[in-house]
């Protein structure tokens, strides 16, 4: 069969620092969103932000590792996999951040110590992550870093999904990391794009919050029998309408649906749920319900996450698949939280309750910066 | 096995601190429009992509993977200098610019396409990496036809740029973009390549010893030790030494690849990477 089985999953988030703890807030409806300020503005910026309870200073440059180092044991150690196997096995991560957050802490301290000979950017290293997780698991196969904006990590789910159907690897494992660093913070602030509060589809939505998480999955040709969840396959596209903004008419996210849809083999009929990616910003939310219901005229359960974990940027592909996942193999799709006003513009509405998951087939969706769209489709197998 | 179709060019080679050529006139006649708040990052890619895709017609599915080892970094500097330095919030566009998404997005809509777009990084092999996702797609057929490219910008002063990047104090650095437009058939007009993947490094040798002619030429890509790489060379009648200009850019398979499918006929490369760990990969380009 082709697609690739989920073997193990590892997560942190604000709603916790492992898949069962933040599952269980999830259930309970947590919304972990905090005031943050950056005082090292001319003009302080205040902000909410979904952060890892971690104990650490939020901009500490070991901070990333240190983070990392669990979730990647946590999805490779319930596998069994041998210590050769784990050796050779290779590493994709999808991010926004990368190594910015490291680059910001070096050059603020040679800015304080000897600002006439500082220099900006001293590291810009997308294979950093990647190295970080080979030194904590002692392992050395290939790496790739994919950098799509929002949809990185869900790209490298896809393409690490290809190359285990094509035989290249029997196992693979996919990061999704994001941590809070001033670069991302301001950006999406100059960008006008912030809200206190994320309402997806509402009526009231008025933009997103930014949060952090590293989750992490192992991906095998083989399935182990006591798993359930399968990458049956997806797509990607690019939405040349503007570098920031979906085409709010919804045809690109259509036609990236479809593609998803005809590269798996489905109908529009047999998906049982959405996930979608629900940023909570007007044209946003608009281009992804009106592509949704230009595909299924009938929607099934549509769910969005980021209001229990905020806008994770390039680390939501992985992030969202876990929890998504974690709460399909539990037996249900989730509610969306903070869903109150239908927008009648949408023609869609959220779950304000939770559903049931049955087996069946199911839509991660992913949008970003860039035009760049994926679809995955995940199927929660009778096993 | 796959079709090499063209090959899109640009490098240029620093010694010094002398500024960096302007790219306006070239880009006037690869681009359909003129794009306001670009980089240089974007503009290296729009010339690469546009070289490669002059006189031809490309399908609006057309897939574009762009592989970089440094990403966008003069854009990186200007926000983190921006927020760090002056204590201001990025400007958006160069906010924006710092993604690498971005150059891709341009290359998109210059040329027309709305198929796959992937930015990937391996360091000093991300055109490994970016070939290696794009056979992967043509072979699950979620691409016919594909522009496949490497940008490596350089920012000044050179000083700045060496350190970062842990070179000597003389190192000859060099920017290009440098790209082929693939596709899913051997009937090309510039040749065909090939990937193979190896488990161990004895079948790696026979893969290549049993294609080998005399005259043909082998690269060994950085990240391979030179235990292996000598071993390879051995018994290879007229394997030479490597051949290609060896300044220092972060994709240069990307360098070798587009240079030998631009400048030989009837004349075979390969490019050989891996370790114990990894694997070994073996790429074969003929013309």
């Amino acid at each position: 069969m082709a697609g690739a089985y989920i073997t193990g999953m590892g997560l942190a988030c604000a709603l916790g620092n492992d898949v069962a703890s933040s599952l269980s807030a999830l259930r309970q409806q947590k919304i972990p969103a905090r005031p943050l300020q950056l005082d090292e503005l001319s003009e302080p910026l205040a902000v909410s932000f979904y952060r890892i309870e971690d104990g650490g200073e939020l901009f500490d440059a070991s901070r990333f590792e240190r983070v990392l180092a669990p979730v990647v044991r946590q999805a490779v150690v319930e596998t069994g996999l041998s210590a050769a196997e784990i050796r050779a096995l290779p590493v994709f991560v999808g991010s926004s951040c990368f190594s910015v957050g490291l680059s910001e802490s070096t050059y603020a301290d040679a800015l304080r110590r000897q600002p006439d000979n500082a220099v900006p950017m001293p590291v810009c290293n997308y294979q950093r992550i990647a190295c970080d997780v080979q030194r904590t698991l002692d392992c050395a196969g290939d790496t790739y870093a994919y950098n799509t904006a929002c949809t990185s990590s869900a790209n490298a789910l896809l393409q690490a999904v290809r190359m285990l159907e094509l035989g290249w690897y029997p196992h693979a494992l996919v990061v999704g990391a994001e941590l809070a660093n001033r670069t991302t913070l301001t950006g999406f602030a100059g960008l006008q794009l912030i809200a206190r509060t994320m309402r997806p589809f509402d009526a009231q939505r008025s933009g997103l919050v930014l949060g952090e998480g590293i989750g992490a999955v192992l991906l095998s040709r083989q399935a182990i029998s006591s798993h359930n969840l399968r990458i049956a396959g997806g797509a990607n596209n690019c939405d040349t309408y503007s570098v920031t903004t979906a085409n709010p008419d919804g045809d690109s996210v259509a036609s990236v649906l479809n593609q998803a849809l005809h590269h798996t083999r489905l109908q529009p009929q047999q998906i049982r749920g959405i996930k979608a990616h629900g940023t909570a910003t007007p044209m946003g939310d608009t281009a992804e319900a009106l592509g949704l219901l230009h595909v299924l005229s009938e929607l099934p359960p549509v769910t969005a996450l980021k209001p229990y974990l905020g806008h994770t940027l390039g680390a939501c592909g992985v992030i969202e698949l876990v929890l998504y996942a974690a709460a399909l193999r539990a037996g249900f799709q989730p509610a969306a939280a903070g869903f109150e006003s239908p927008d009648p513009a949408l023609g869609l509405q959220p779950l304000t309750t939770e559903a049931e998951a049955r087996p069946g087939y199911y839509l991660l969706n992913q949008f970003g910066f860039g035009g760049s769209n994926t679809v995955l489709v995940l199927e929660k197998t009778t096993a | 096995m796959i079709g090499v179709i063209s090959t899109g060019r640009y490098l240029h080679t620093l010694r010094d601190d002398a500024a960096l050529p302007r790219l306006e006139q070239q880009l006037a006649s690869v681009c359909r429009e003129p794009f306001r708040r670009i980089d240089r990052f974007v503009q290296l890619a729009l010339l690469g992509s546009g070289l490669c895709a002059r006189d031809h017609t490309l399908a609006p599915d057309c897939a574009v993977y762009l592989g970089s080892g440094l990403g966008p970094l003069s854009e990186n500097i200007s926000v983190q200098e921006q927020l760090m330095r002056d204590r201001q919030l990025p400007k958006p566009f160069n906010f924006i610019n710092t993604l690498g998404s971005s150059a891709g997005f341009y290359v998109a809509r210059n040329l027309g396409l709305h198929g796959q777009n992937f930015f990937i990084s391996r360091r000093e092999a991300s055109f490994e990496a970016t070939l290696m996702a794009a056979f992967a797609d043509f072979a699950a057929g979620a691409a016919q036809q594909a522009l496949v490219g490497a940008v490596e910008e350089v920012t000044l002063p050179l000083a700045q740029h060496r350190q970062r990047l842990d070179l000597r104090d003389d190192a000859v650095v060099a920017e290009g973009s440098l790209w082929l437009l693939l596709e899913a058939h051997a009937n090309a007009p510039k040749g065909r390549l090939e990937l193979q993947r190896y488990a161990e490094f004895t079948e790696l040798q026979n893969g290549l010893h049993s294609t080998w002619r005399i005259g043909d030429r082998l690269q060994c890509a950085l990240g391979m030790s030179d235990k292996y790489a000598s071993r390879l060379r051995q018994n290879l009648a007229d394997a030479g030494p490597p051949g290609f200009n060896t300044e220092y850019h972060n994709s240069l398979e990307a360098v070798w690849l587009t240079d030998f499918v631009t400048h030989t006929s009837n004349s075979n490369l390969f490019v050989a990477s891996g370790d114990e760990q990894r694997g070994w990969t073996l790429f074969h380009c003929r013309t």
